[in-house]
């Protein structure tokens, strides 16, 4: 039974990276930069659950890869949004330099506090401002 | 310095993986009151940087799966620059309000993925242990 699925399964791996991946790639491809272009940011919303669940992909890797992706999705929409004067270079900077900090804050807590708390407070806080910037 | 801490913030929530920007975009444009547009330009300065370390951290543990980025990078610098016409046509109200949307959707998305991998995690388990 089990050599049985197992063959079944790889049969499925080799049809579906033949004809379906190409499409897939350029499909996710172009919705994540849409979506990064429209609203400068939520590339990475895209891009990384599509990588684990479409691509087959494992966490790190769909995370390392979709940093790499939307670094030229943002270098391009950026220079869209420089033309129409939207950039607040001092804001920018100011909070970069938070960020960076943060950024290594972040990648430490990670793990020290259970992810599943963070993410809990995270949709919470999603829920409560979506709804003020809706109404 | 509420900036400095609005990025702390959010680097703090990139670092741990889930969508910094929007965290900075919100408290650009609900609590320091800026329009939609500049807060979303705003955020993509702040993301340079820090992605350029991300990614050269990334790039050092050999975490990138190059065919899939090249493909994905491509389409997503045409998808970009439609994006990006589109938000610069549209209108501040709008959106924000669309914003809004997106969140809603990506709140929906994290509930889903939150109750798929702590509350059925039991099926998950067998599933590998069959393979």
């Amino acid at each position: 039974m089990k050599i049985v699925k197992i063959a079944k399964n790889t049969n499925n791996k080799i049809f579906f990276a033949k004809n379906n991946n190409m499409i897939k790639k350029i499909i996710i491809g172009l919705l994540a930069g849409l979506v990064s272009g429209f609203f400068a940011s939520g590339g990475g919303m895209i891009l990384v659950p599509s990588f684990i669940y479409i691509l087959k992909m494992q966490d790190v890797e769909a995370r390392a890869t979709s940093v790499f992706c939307i670094l030229p999705m943002v270098i391009t929409s950026g220079i869209f949004y420089y033309k129409n004067n939207y950039i607040n270079w001092k804001t920018g900077i100011m909070c970069a330099i938070g960020g960076i900090i943060g950024g290594i804050i972040g990648s430490k807590l990670l793990k020290k506090i259970p992810e599943k708390y963070l993410r809990i407070a995270f949709t919470a806080f999603l829920i409560y401002t979506s709804a003020r910037m809706i109404f | 310095m509420i900036e400095v801490l609005a990025g702390l913030v959010s680097g703090i929530v990139s670092g741990t993986g889930m969508g910094g920007g929007t965290i900075l975009i919100l408290f650009l444009s609900v609590f320091l009151e800026f329009n939609q547009h500049t807060a979303q330009a705003t955020n993509l300065v702040f993301f340079i940087p820090t992605s350029i370390a991300a990614i050269i951290v990334n790039i050092k543990e050999k975490n990138i799966n190059w065919k899939v980025a090249i493909y994905i990078s491509i389409t997503g610098i045409i998808g970009a620059i439609i994006g990006a016409i589109i938000a610069g046509k549209t209108d501040v109200n709008n959106l924000k309000k669309y914003f809004g949307y997106f969140l809603a959707i990506i709140a929906i998305h994290e509930i889903y993925s939150l109750t798929k991998k702590y509350i059925i995690r039991k099926k998950t388990h067998n599933k590998i242990n069959i393979k």
